[in-house]
């Protein structure tokens, strides 16, 4: 018995050292805090520093929906109101669809066409072959909706813009976005609102410019962000400045509330993400739940 | 895994005797409390807590303690049953609401359980298991009614999302005021002082033990001409069972000669049918389903190598199950993983198949050159690192210590709930245990406390069991004797 005391002892004198494991009997109490003791804990492991004009550079992306949506109220407004012929608005839409075309081309020196291999020929067969149904079936859009009142089709297509700029994809990797959904979304709102216009025609270059708006237009914006960065701030400041002088011209309370909520998108939302990530307080330590990295799909090939 | 050691029980009910005999029982120096065990999870279920809870309550009977076991009713196992040793288990009515865990009100099992604790006459409250709502609920009532209260997490948390946030939330109240916790390793350790912000004094750790009997190795089962790698667990996600079907096709191309002996059952399991069929490792790859405890230790014998792919484990009996066996140990760095085996035991790697694949190779290689420890030595040297008994010893320290702390009164304990639960929840809570209160006096009013019968005891100091058991040892002995 003493000797046994005696070992501990010697042991405890020359090992004082505690070991985090539990298969060796240690000479410290149970409930021992040793000065190790959360030595492992890290903070904010994932949390990322964030610079200002690069969140408001961002930011631009949802400017930009939002001034899509309000141009197209806009243009929807006038023709509503036989201030804008149709047939302005189609020259205008196939001017600006080319120039369009050909920046798409240019911006990158065609190399994304010869990868994937879509010739001009095929383009210009895909928007013939769209040209000519929608005209085919505009008349069949105006009447569709006649029997619906008139109230119900804008609370319509209230919801369904909103929810075009909920799903779309700004970039973020989330459950939520659904650049499809968001794009239909987009385009039953347009058949929604070109269906109350007064003729066919009307409602033809309406859908027509629906599409040009909210499927070619963030196409091209995506490459101009992706390649020339400085172009691509610039023409988000043209066009939410001209969304914002044409929805001037019809209600000034409507663009001072549209100016606003685009300044704290761009400037004030930015710098509220940034003050608030000084309050970010996650615990990673070895509990956490180990996250498997590697693709294992490869495996079941 | 049931108690099952008569030679050795012989043993220590003698010495008990003899103890007794010269007047200076083990059980009157030390004090002897009267336990109540409560959790969801109980025999008939398996798992780790409830062997846990099964072993830790003999090896306290065995040192002289009361312990009885709450539970809930599982089918038709309901009302008191009696196990081994003269434990004594309740099975409540309570509806069970999601995974073998009753529905929570906190005010619904009151009467129930303020009748068993005073039938039962019960000194501490010792609770298991964060999942279990029963033993919140337990724990929040043993307050009410100033019973001294230990409680027991089996399990690791993270604290990233919603869940894990509310959970934790309900960890903070019901541990703030409980007299002492204990984990079953040092990250636990730290896991459950950070999600329940607690101090870390009153915090133990005491390891789960196997039982070494029911794992012993036996090499004869082995087939020396192929190399086998065993893998016992439930194929879930958490078990890493994805990063098993990365490995499975990675090695069997590199080694012919090895094959894979996978038990357990779970969700998973078409993963790895799907990886046997793609692979054609019918012959090299075994999926044997679901295994009872039993059968465990016949499977492990089996192999020369254990894998281990957990993604998160507070303690992991698995691995000590297989050292115990004389496997190799390859297992995942994670939780508490790194804490549980000598370094010449185990292999570590990180949790990813490159990493856990070198590290299968390294012990391949290993045990071709026959550089590895010899089954029986790693028995020998396993046998000695967890043990019930000692699991027993130890918390019996914490319950000492327990006992000799003061519950906190009602209005300090309210107190206590508002200034460290936070203010919303502290103050819902604080209005809680006011409501228990009263509940509480209510029931005393309707039912006054002499008027509940006291059981007699089965176990513990004077229990009946215990009694008849030494009786019946001691006219052996004198007839021996004689």
């Amino acid at each position: 018995m003493a000797r046994n005391i005696l070992c501990v002892r010697l042991e405890h004198t020359t090992r004082q050292r505690w070991q985090k494991v539990l298969y060796k009997r240690q000479s410290f109490p149970d409930n021992y805090v040793d000065q190790s003791f959360l030595e492992k804990l890290r903070k904010n492991v994932h949390a990322r520093k964030y610079q200002y004009w690069a969140v408001v550079f961002e930011s631009g992306v949802v400017i930009q929906q939002l001034c899509s949506v309000c141009v197209f109220v806009v243009i929807w407004w006038y023709m509503d109101m036989g201030l804008l012929a149709p047939q302005w608005l189609f020259g205008a839409g196939l001017i600006s669809s080319l120039i369009g075309y050909v920046l798409f081309d240019a911006i990158d020196s065609g190399i994304e066409r010869n990868q994937s291999g879509q010739t001009r020929w095929g383009d210009l067969k895909n928007s013939v072959v769209f040209v000519a149904f929608t005209y085919g079936f505009s008349p069949v859009l105006k009447t569709l909706t006649e029997s619906i009142s008139t109230d119900t089709i804008y609370a319509m297509s209230a919801l369904m813009l909103l929810g075009h700029l909920i799903f779309y994809d700004y970039g973020a990797n989330a459950a939520i976005v659904s650049s499809t959904l968001s794009l239909n979304m987009a385009i039953f709102a347009s058949v929604c609102l070109a269906s109350r216009l007064p003729r066919s025609l009307h409602a033809f270059i309406m859908v027509t410019f629906a599409i040009q708006i909210f499927a070619l237009w963030p196409m091209l914006q995506k490459k101009l962000k992706a390649q020339t960065p400085h172009c691509y701030m610039i023409i988000t400041l043209l066009f939410a400045l001209s969304a914002l002088m044409g929805l001037l011209t019809i209600s000034i309370v409507g663009t001072v509330l549209f100016a606003l909520l685009l300044i704290a998108i761009s400037c004030l939302c930015p710098y509220c993400l940034i003050r608030l990530q000084l309050f970010k307080d996650n615990i990673h330590g070895p509990w956490d739940e180990a996250e498997i990295k590697e693709d294992l799909s490869k495996f079941l090939m | 895994m049931a108690y099952r050691r008569e030679g050795n029980q012989e043993q220590l009910l003698s010495s008990i005797i003899s103890t007794v005999n010269s007047h200076k029982s083990p059980a009157c120096a030390r004090q002897a409390h009267r336990i109540c065990m409560v959790s969801d999870f109980f025999y008939p279920n398996m798992g780790g807590v409830e062997s846990h809870i099964y072993q830790l309550s003999q090896c306290l009977i065995e040192r002289g303690h009361k312990v009885i076991v709450v539970t809930h009713a599982y089918e038709d196992r309901k009302g008191i049953r009696y196990l081994t040793n003269g434990l004594k288990v309740y099975y409540l009515p309570l509806r069970v609401m999601y995974n073998q865990s009753t529905a929570t009100t906190l005010f619904h099992s009151l009467p129930l359980l303020r009748y068993i604790f005073i039938r039962e006459r019960i000194t501490i409250v010792h609770a298991h298991s964060s999942f279990s709502s029963m033993a919140h609920d337990a724990l929040f009532h043993a307050k009410t009614m100033q019973l001294r209260t230990v409680f027991t997490d089996h399990s690791l948390f993270g604290f990233a999302d919603v869940s894990s946030v509310l959970t934790n939330k309900l960890l903070t109240v019901t541990l703030c005021d409980t007299n002492h916790i204990i984990c079953v390793s040092y990250t636990s350790k730290e896991n459950t002082v950070l999600r329940a912000a607690l101090n870390p004094e009153i915090v133990s750790v005491i390891p789960n033990a196997v039982d070494p009997t029911d794992f012993t190795p036996d090499a004869s089962r082995r087939d020396n001409n192929t190399i086998t790698v065993v893998v016992v667990s439930r194929l879930v996600y958490r078990k890493g069972i994805d990063l098993l079907s990365g490995i499975i096709p990675e090695l069997c191309q590199k080694y012919p000669d090895l094959h894979f002996l996978v038990g357990g059952e779970g969700p998973k399991r078409i993963v790895l049918e799907e990886v046997r069929e793609r692979y054609q490792l019918h012959e090299r790859v075994r999926l044997l389903g679901a295994l009872e405890h039993q059968e465990v230790r016949n499977v492990l014998v089996q192999g020369h190598i254990f894998l281990n792919t957990s993604l998160t484990e507070a303690f992991c009996m698995a691995i000590v199950e297989a050292a115990s066996c004389g496997l190799q140990v390859v297992s995942t760095r994670v939780g508490g993983i790194p804490e549980v085996l000598p370094d010449d035991f185990i292999i570590l790697c990180e949790p990813s198949v490159k990493s856990l694949c070198s590290g299968l190779e390294k012990a391949i290689s290993q045990l071709k050159s026959g550089s590895l420890l010899s089954p029986e030595f790693m028995h020998d040297k396993v046998r000695t690192f967890y043990t019930w008994r000692n699991v027993a010893k130890r918390t019996e320290k914490v319950y000492n210590r327990v006992a000799s702390e003061t519950v906190l009164p009602m209005g300090k304990r309210l107190d206590r709930l508002i200034t460290h639960c936070g203010p919303v929840t502290g103050c819902i809570f604080a209005l809680l245990a006011m409501l228990s209160f009263l509940f509480l006096i209510f029931l005393k009013w309707l039912i006054p406390d002499d008027l509940i019968d006291t059981a007699i005891d089965a176990t513990g100091l004077n229990g009946a069991w215990t009694r008849k058991y030494l009786r019946n040892k001691k006219k052996k002995e004198n007839t021996t004797n004689c």
